[in-house]
């Protein structure tokens, strides 16, 4: 008996504890954005880590980041997507979801991984234009070598450039195109 | 040499049983890919080489070559086409969303340009689905094509 009321005791504050998490979070979110632009956050920042360890080379880690991309596109709900962003996410998920499946499991083909990454980019960049969740400035830079001169465009957070689609061996060569706010 | 009889024999049957297990087969789609060589008004040659070395594992009808009635050839084929058909389905490209349908077409010029489709291990095997040089061409000038007149008619 006394045993049972010291378990229910202990659950009682761990519930506690987590309500107060909880109502801390919630707080916080309402201070620095209104909940529905925190939607695709999770999506452009494992977007952003993709991007980042293509500009090292990273295969591995680039699979890793595709794979946690998968997860942040199956978790968005569209009903918490202002009705713009929620057409084009509706016509770019399917897509994006499947290039990201195919990083994920490309470690090893780096320059598999960064063909699906191209036109990755040019999905996420509609899903920005209709507008930027994460509170942080984004730049659109361009490589223009890339694709037998077509070229290839990505999303970053930086103002300086840094190459996902050569790496190392042409780190800052393109150029920027646009500004996302 | 009582015992490696013994063992012939053995793989023998073991051979003959497994011709009993036979794989499904992909036979459902329409043997022409109508919807497809329609929607994109594929040339006559054109269609002739897709018949050749990409319809076989690329959409909802398969030609077997007799050789694949023997297993285990014919559950590689199977599976083959299984792989196949969930990357690329020729005859469900027209359901595909327009964004679909690019990202497709350009996955298709690239693998056929760096020369991993048809795949090199299916056409060692499969002799006449390999494509020459003048026939990736054919195709690589097509996409390209079909490519630029989706962008063109998307806005």
């Amino acid at each position: 008996m006394a045993m049972a009321s010291l378990l229910f005791a202990a659950c009682n504050t761990t519930t506690k504890t987590t309500d107060k998490k909880v109502s801390d979070t919630t707080k916080s979110t309402l201070a620095s954005s209104p909940a529905k632009k925190d939607a695709t956050a999770n999506l452009i920042s494992d977007y952003l880590k993709l991007k980042n360890a293509l500009v090292q080379d990273n295969d591995g880690q680039a699979a890793l980041a595709g794979r946690s991309l998968v997860v942040s596109i199956g978790k968005i709900d569209t009903l918490s997507l202002a009705a713009a962003q929620a057409k084009v996410f509706a016509d770019i998920s399917a897509d994006a979801r499947e290039h990201a499946e195919h990083i994920g499991a490309n470690a090893g083909n780096i320059s598999h991984q960064r063909e699906h990454f191209e036109t990755l980019s040019g999905e996420i960049y509609d899903l920005l234009k209709t507008g930027n969740s994460t509170g942080k400035k984004l730049y659109y830079a361009n490589c223009p070598m890339y694709n037998k001169g077509k070229g290839g465009n990505w999303i970053s957070e930086t103002k300086e450039i840094h190459n996902p689609y050569y790496g190392k061996a042409m780190q800052d060569c393109g150029s920027l195109k646009e500004e996302l706010n | 040499m009582k015992n490696s009889s013994k063992v012939f024999i053995g793989i023998a049957a073991l051979i003959i049983g497994l011709q009993f297990i036979q794989p499904s087969r992909n036979d459902q789609g329409d043997p022409l890919h109508g919807d497809f060589q329609r929607e994109f008004n594929v040339p006559q040659q054109t269609g002739q080489i897709l018949s050749r070395s990409c319809f076989d594992c690329h959409s909802n009808r398969t030609s077997y070559p007799w050789y694949t009635m023997l297993q285990p050839i014919g559950w590689w084929m199977g599976s083959h086409v299984n792989k196949g058909k969930v990357e690329l389905n020729f005859d469900e490209f027209s359901t595909y969303s327009l964004r679909r349908k690019q990202s497709k077409l350009k996955s298709i010029a690239n693998r056929i340009g760096d020369q991993s489709m048809p795949l090199p291990s299916y056409t060692l095997v499969h002799r006449s689905a390999k494509l020459s040089d003048r026939e990736q061409k054919i195709l690589t000038d097509w996409v390209d094509g079909t490519l630029d007149s989706l962008n063109q008619n998307k806005r």
